[in-house]
């Protein structure tokens, strides 16, 4: 395939407004650094073992912390979650989740707060599809991180994350906040 | 609201779905040896039914069906070509 060379004038601007691509320039470099996420992720886990799980889950989290900064503070975990849904946007779309037979999405258990979150978009999965990775591999411990991380810093509380399921169209997350955790 | 239709003439009666599910939305009917929905509402349309079954006899209508940013647009359209 001929690769086609971009040639103009190009002047000094403080915000450039051309992004000198189409969608094709887009998907390639969306796939190549797909590819660079996959490659990077198998890497880590042969070199740390599972202590990959652990420097991703910390990257993440950064990244959760520092996104949720805007977010105003509440002690509303379902409040807390809708506003994340809009900062996380639809690359990472969820929503929670319960079962039929349960009545509230949330569930108290001691100190504890537990709400199930259905997650369906993710570029997490899309990432191992593309690199043909398994998924709850320690690139599933960046959306962990980032989750915790925003609730933390929405909450001021400490939370954690698990999986319950994976699947190619959707992953069912448990999140537990502990109130005694501040 | 999630629907979920089986093609019998497809299910092999592996029992493949009713294990992998979570939430026991699907249960073996012994009679037909073929699975059959039980519990429609507990549906989380995450789809590891259809990763397992061999036959592909399941599918699922009014979803939320997540991107597929993965795909390689140019190498589907190389192989229509050649398929």
């Amino acid at each position: 395939m001929e690769i086609e060379e971009i040639r103009g004038t190009f002047k000094p601007e403080l915000i450039p407004k051309e992004t000198g691509g189409d969608l094709d320039d887009y998907e390639d470099a969306l796939h190549v650094l797909m590819k660079f996420m996959g490659s990077m992720s198998s890497a880590l886990e042969q070199v740390s073992g599972r202590g990959a799980n652990a420097i991703v889950y910390q990257a993440g989290k950064r990244m959760g912390h520092e996104s949720a900064k805007m977010m105003e503070k509440t002690e509303n975990l379902e409040k807390a979650l809708d506003e994340m849904g809009d900062v996380l946007g639809h690359e990472f779309y969820f929503e929670k989740w319960k079962p039929s037979g349960q009545s509230s999405y949330t569930t108290q258990e001691g100190d504890q707060v537990v709400i199930k979150l259905l997650f369906m978009d993710c570029v997490v999965r899309q990432t191992l599809r593309r690199t043909g990775l398994p998924q709850k591999g320690p690139l599933c411990y960046l959306l962990y991180g980032y989750m915790v991380g925003a609730v933390e810093e929405v909450m001021d509380i400490k939370g954690k994350i698990d999986i319950d399921h994976v699947g190619p169209n959707a992953c069912l997350k448990t999140l537990t906040i502990t109130w005694s955790g501040k | 609201m999630v629907q979920i239709e089986i093609d019998e003439d497809a299910c092999v009666g592996c029992g493949s779905c009713v294990e992998d599910c979570p939430n026991d939305v699907y249960e073996m009917d012994e009679a037909k040896n073929k699975t059959k929905v039980v519990n429609l509402e507990d549906c989380m349309a995450c789809l590891s039914c259809h990763e397992i079954c061999p036959a592909q006899a399941m599918e699922h209508q009014d979803i939320h069906v997540a991107k597929r940013l993965y795909i390689d647009r140019k190498v589907n359209y190389a192989l229509d070509r050649i398929i």
